[in-house]
């Protein structure tokens, strides 16, 4: 069974679902008027859109998927096509937010749509979010804070553990469980 | 995109600044809707197209699902 079958028909962007919720939420009060923030993997756009307009700040998304890109800027937010944080200046941003993709994934199942890019993080869960880490601290500004989306399904301690080895340390500012994990939202601070 | 994001942007294969060539305007002229990004550097290219920069490394262009 396909990782798309098991969450929904969608194929083509990753809707808002209770991680997007808890993630826009807890964003939205740590984030002030006139900061400058950059949202990964923004899929539809919803948590960048809602920190724009609950907070005032400067949001703008990124995504790998060129449909996510397309559903970002039709809602009018700033959108770039990137693979995670490559193409972004160094010192730029006072916070980067991520959902990012981390269901531990058997490594038989092809890479066949674009829902399994938006949900995959890899055989352990954290492939992506290890890549997210080790670049992270390059665009952040010098007081500037991450905040990761993190399941029970992929470790919160070895994530924390991995940002711990970047030199980010990581505090737990929202969590709700669900009856197959529990989401976190992780704020890692220099 | 806004020409603003420029300063932000950068090459992501060696980190240096973009230049914007053939850039077209929207309406209003404040928003950038289709034009080049070159790398000052590498010379590497990235299109804008429908007003969104595609900045993927040139081997992710068409490896990735449609």
């Amino acid at each position: 069974m396909k990782l798309a079958d098991k969450r929904g028909l969608e194929t083509d962007v990753y809707q808002p679902a209770e991680d997007s919720h808890l993630l826009a939420t807890t964003a939205s009060e740590r984030i002030d008027d006139g900061d400058f923030v950059l949202e990964v993997g923004t899929g539809s756009g919803y948590v960048v859109e809602t920190i724009a307009d609950e907070t005032g700040a400067r949001a703008i998304g990124s995504d790998l998927n060129p449909h996510a890109c397309e559903r970002a800027r039709d809602r009018g937010l700033e959108a770039v096509r990137a693979d995670l944080l490559t193409p972004f200046a160094a010192s730029t941003f006072d916070a980067v937010v991520f959902n990012p993709p981390y269901l531990p994934t058997d490594p038989d199942n092809e890479w066949d749509d674009w829902m399994e890019h938006a949900l995959s993080g890899g055989e352990s869960g954290r492939e992506v979010i290890d890549r997210f880490l080790t670049d992270v601290g390059r665009v952040l500004s010098p007081d500037g804070v991450v905040l990761l989306l993190v399941s029970s399904l992929t470790g919160v301690e070895e994530v924390v553990e991995r940002a711990g080895e970047e030199g980010f340390s990581a505090v737990a500012v929202a969590d709700e469980s669900f009856p197959y994990e529990t989401l976190t939202v992780l704020e890692l601070v220099r | 995109m806004k020409e603003s994001l420029l300063e932000i942007l950068c090459c992501p294969l060696d980190k240096h600044d973009l230049e914007l060539e053939d850039a077209e305007y929207d309406d209003d002229g404040d928003e950038i809707v289709s034009g080049t990004l070159v790398c000052t550097e590498c010379g590497e290219r990235y299109p804008i197209e429908d007003g969104i920069p595609n900045l993927l490394p040139p081997d992710m262009r068409e490896g990735t699902p449609a």
